[in-house]
């Protein structure tokens, strides 16, 4: 049993031209998929070309020039999935592409399915929709509205944005600190030159990382490899992790008002622990304690005992090396909250740390890294994560690891550890700031 | 023990069945090659069953909105602390949700499935409540749901069952209001459990690579109550069988309007497989006239009326039916006007058979990829379970349902005099 969990492990197939190729084959599943990541640093520069540029490309390919083109091969394809879109890891700019489709054993007809949604894939990203050899005007002009929609809806689910703003303004003069969907202000000065122009250059110099996973055969691999290795490539560009430590001598407190009913305290942190250090380990751990689960100390104390909360928790960030606490709480309650939380930081410096709490946060991280190869998606990320910390760990080394750690060195992260920016998000008539930075006058 | 083994090759799926003296039923969906195990202890009473008939009693009684789902919370609490504390040592992951109908309890883990499921086994069967930590409790759940109050999709949903229903509790929110909670007491929380957690009116399910010989075992171990008992009487309001309102709007921080409108569908004298066939035909309708593919949908998100938000469902039980379209839009009212438009064509000039064909294709297979996930797998079963069916039997259903049948239901169920909707405006 000891190594079936590492039985769908990514095996690089292929390092050519800025282009690596992974595969991770099981018969677990019953859909397999096709992953493109083109990666970039997260700059102010790109980061709307970036966040536009799938957005324009899904809308149509040479052989499938409108969505309803796409959605209609996806439904003869047995209602095959493909999406692409943004998303940051630490301080690089990741677009991806990805289509889902049923395994060749479960098509009732002779199609093959890993043929045709490559097929569909590869015409989305490599032959897009062009007029006069540059993008459509009008799915670009509608793109941009759509965008600016998506940017500004940020504020509709409160829960994640709170998290989002709270990690900005942490990281607000770190490339971190940019939004990954861009800037609604940089909208307008977008034309289907710029983009065109942009898109020629991620096809030729962003570093591009391609997964396979399901029940992938070796013909199925060729293919891929055939086909990317006809693509021009130029230099190739270099990207950063965007990991740094810092040493804040006093937390920042800001405060957002808005029409909300609950209040969303934020708290983020600076871990000073890179993900390559052997004391990254310790750190998951530490974060398991104090805000991991059901287990941890600020679900017991502000949420069991002192029911302030439905929900509070931390969460690393594990390549720029931050952490963020998040709870959702009555305005009024703000001064305890923080208090309970600010307290639960100190016990485990203070070595406050039961064996109950110890065990229970190795074993539900165990349970967790376990259960990730039951997901096809949840594994390409975790290599494609890996890839951009710079390690390449198997699930089984990782658990071992963690059940080593012991508290002495949960309490050296803690130390490790400190408070950056206190942000809270609240109704109008509770925020005593308009927007604006408080002066912290707290001395913790 | 009588195990029965029911193959699906169709879908390259087993299904073992046991029923217990008690009525109970079990389930075991085994997962080969898969690490997490996944078990689910689930009774058939949610938020809509606030009036009924205690056994044994001769009246009715009416219990406090929300009392399903504050029960809920209640039940992780035993004498020697919280049972979630035990769970957390074994390092799986305890959850429970309530909806309308049901209240689920569940574990998933990758380690010691047995002390796992007996842990769940017990304390469902065992509830220890007292008055003190049923006033603590509503700090908690007054806190989840501000929380809810805040979120634009949950309170346009909920404004738009008001509209469909009058009456009908399906229009009060799961968790009740603050207000109503504040009533819950420690004897009506146990006459809530005495009624709805007999093991008659429960079902179990093991999704994960477990034996259903040991599982199945120790259920007939653990369970305490031996006898079925009589149906329990559930009693609802008369609801007029028009809707209430066509339109309800609020506002709140957000950044465009976000709305949903839907049909409510009054046909609830349907057996299982009916309903499931009513389901597929009302969702493959949906798609068919504003899913991804379709002409409306396309010249909607083209003119920005639409994006990518935009989603379509239908839900049918026994007592209640409806069909929700939903997203952002800038002019909601436009895309109900170009809605019922595009409804009107199709029943003039008649339902593409073409997309039709397309759109069966691609609910099967999106029905086969639930099987990659043990969550998904469960979430299935169990939503469907209290119809009297289980999610196997979509296979027959995809093979029953015809163009014809789709046409009987657009034309029953797409009625302008059902059609609500419900918008959540910006500040």
């Amino acid at each position: 049993m000891a190594n079936t969990i590492d039985a769908e492990k990514a095996v690089k197939i292929s390092s050519v031209n800025g282009i690596e190729v992974y595969r991770i084959n099981t018969e677990k599943f019953k859909t397999s998929s096709i992953h493109f990541f083109f990666q970039d640093n997260l700059t102010r520069e790109s980061v709307t070309l970036n966040s536009l540029l799938p957005a324009v490309m899904r809308r149509g390919s040479e052989r499938y020039p409108t969505l309803g083109d796409i959605s209609k091969q996806m439904e003869n394809l047995y209602g095959a999935t493909f999406d692409c879109g943004v998303t940051k890891k630490g301080e690089r700019h990741i677009m991806q592409f990805y289509v889902e489709f049923l395994s060749k054993r479960y098509i009732p007809d002779s199609v093959d399915s890993f043929k045709e949604g490559l097929e569909l894939l590869y015409d989305i990203i490599m032959k897009p929709a062009l007029e006069n050899g540059r993008f459509r005007e009008d799915y670009l002009e509608q793109e941009k509205d759509k965008l600016r929609i998506l940017i500004e809806g940020r504020v509709n689910d409160k829960m994640s944005y709170s998290v989002d703003r709270c990690l900005e303004e942490t990281c607000k003069d770190e490339p971190y600190g940019i939004y990954d969907y861009g800037f609604v202000e940089d909208l307008p000065g977008i034309n289907s030159e710029a983009l065109t122009n942009h898109y020629r250059k991620m096809l030729e110099t962003y570093p591009l990382q391609v997964y396979l996973a399901g029940d992938i055969s070796d013909g199925d691999t060729k293919e891929v490899l055939d086909r990317l290795s006809g693509l021009k490539r130029g230099n190739m560009l270099q990207l950063g992790s965007g990991f740094i430590e810092k040493q804040p001598d006093k937390p920042r407190y800001v405060t957002e008002p808005m029409n909300v009913t609950q209040g969303k305290l934020c708290l983020g942190f600076r871990t000073n622990i890179s993900p390559q250090s052997p004391a990254y380990t310790s750190l998951m751990v530490y974060n398991g304690v104090l805000g991991g689960g059901i287990h941890s100390k600020l679900f017991q104390n502000v949420r069991e005992k002192a029911s302030l909360a439905y929900y509070s928790k931390s969460m690393l960030e594990k390549f720029k090396g931050l952490m963020v606490i998040s709870s959702g709480i009555e305005a009024k309650n703000k001064d305890k909250a923080l208090d309970i939380i600010l307290k639960q930081l100190e016990a485990i410096k203070s070595g406050e740390i039961s064996d109950y709490e110890l065990g229970a946060t190795v074993k539900s991280m165990e349970t967790s890294l376990k259960s990730l190869g039951d997901s096809q998606l949840n594994l390409v990320d975790f290599y494609l994560s890996q890839t951009v910390s710079g390690t390449w760990d198997n699930l089984t080394d990782i658990i071992d690891k963690i059940k080593q750690v012991t508290k002495e060195q949960i309490i050296d992260s803690a130390r490790n550890i400190k408070l950056d920016t206190v942000y809270f998000l609240t109704s109008q008539q509770d925020g005593s700031g308009n927007g604006q930075e408080e002066t912290g006058n707290e001395n913790r | 023990m009588k195990i029965d083994k029911i193959e699906y090759d169709k879908a390259g799926e087993v299904l073992y069945r046991y029923e217990h003296s008690s009525g109970l039923k079990a389930f075991v969906i085994p997962r080969k090659g898969y690490s997490k195990r996944y078990a689910a202890f689930a009774t058939h009473y949610g938020s809509i069953n606030n009036e009924f008939v205690i056994p044994g009693e001769a009246g009715p009684v009416s219990v406090p909105d929300g009392i399903a789902h504050f029960l809920e919370h209640k039940l992780f609490e035993q004498k020697d602390g919280s049972v979630m504390d035990k769970f957390s040592a074994l390092g799986s992951n305890p959850n429970a949700y309530t909806s309308f109908n049901q209240t689920v309890y569940l574990f998933s883990c990758t380690d010691k499935f047995d002390e796992n499921f007996g842990l769940l086994l017990n304390f469902v069967q065992n509830p220890y409540i007292t008055q003190e930590s049923v006033e603590k409790e509503k700090g908690i759940i007054g806190q989840e749901i501000m929380m809810y109050q805040d979120d634009p999709g949950w309170r346009a949903f909920f404004n738009l069952l008001g509209a469909f229903y009058s009456r009908f509790p399906i229009r009060i929110d799961i968790a009740g209001t603050v207000e109503s909670i504040s009533k819950i007491d420690r004897d009506t929380l146990y006459k809530c459990y005495n009624t709805f957690y007999h093991p008659s009116n429960m079902v179990i399910l093991v999704v994960g690579d477990e034996e259903p010989q040991m599982v199945f075992g120790m259920i007939e171990a653990a369970l305490q109550k031996k006898e079925p008992i009589p149906e329990i009487a559930r009693i609802f309001p008369d609801e007029p069988a028009a809707i209430n309102k066509d339109y309800t709007e609020q506002s709140l921080s957000v950044s465009i309007p976000i709305f949903q409108m839907g049909y409510r569908d009054n046909r609830s004298d349907k057996d299982g497989i009916e309903m499931l066939m009513h389901e597929t035909a009302v969702k493959l309708l949906l798609d068919m006239l504003i899913g991804r593919s379709s002409a409306l949908y396309n010249q909607l998100y083209s003119e920005g009326l639409l994006n990518s938000s935009f989603d379509a469902d239908f839900s049918i039980e026994k007592e209640y039916g409806f069909s929700i379209l939903g997203g952002e839009s800038p002019d909601p009212m436009k895309v109900k006007e170009r809605f019922c438009q595009a409804v009107d064509e199709a029943k003039s000039n008649g339902l593409d058979r073409e997309a039709y064909e397309r759109l069966i294709k691609a609910a099967k297979g999106r029905y086969m990829r639930q099987f990659n996930s043990v969550e998904r797998i469960a979430h299935s079963f169990i939503s469907v379970y209290f119809k009297d069916v289980n999610m196997f039997d979509y296979l027959q259903v995809y093979d029953k349902i015809t163009f014809k049948y789709v046409e009987e239901i657009f034309k029953e169920h797409f009625d302008r005099a059902n059609l609500a909707m419900s918008v959540v405006k910006p500040v």
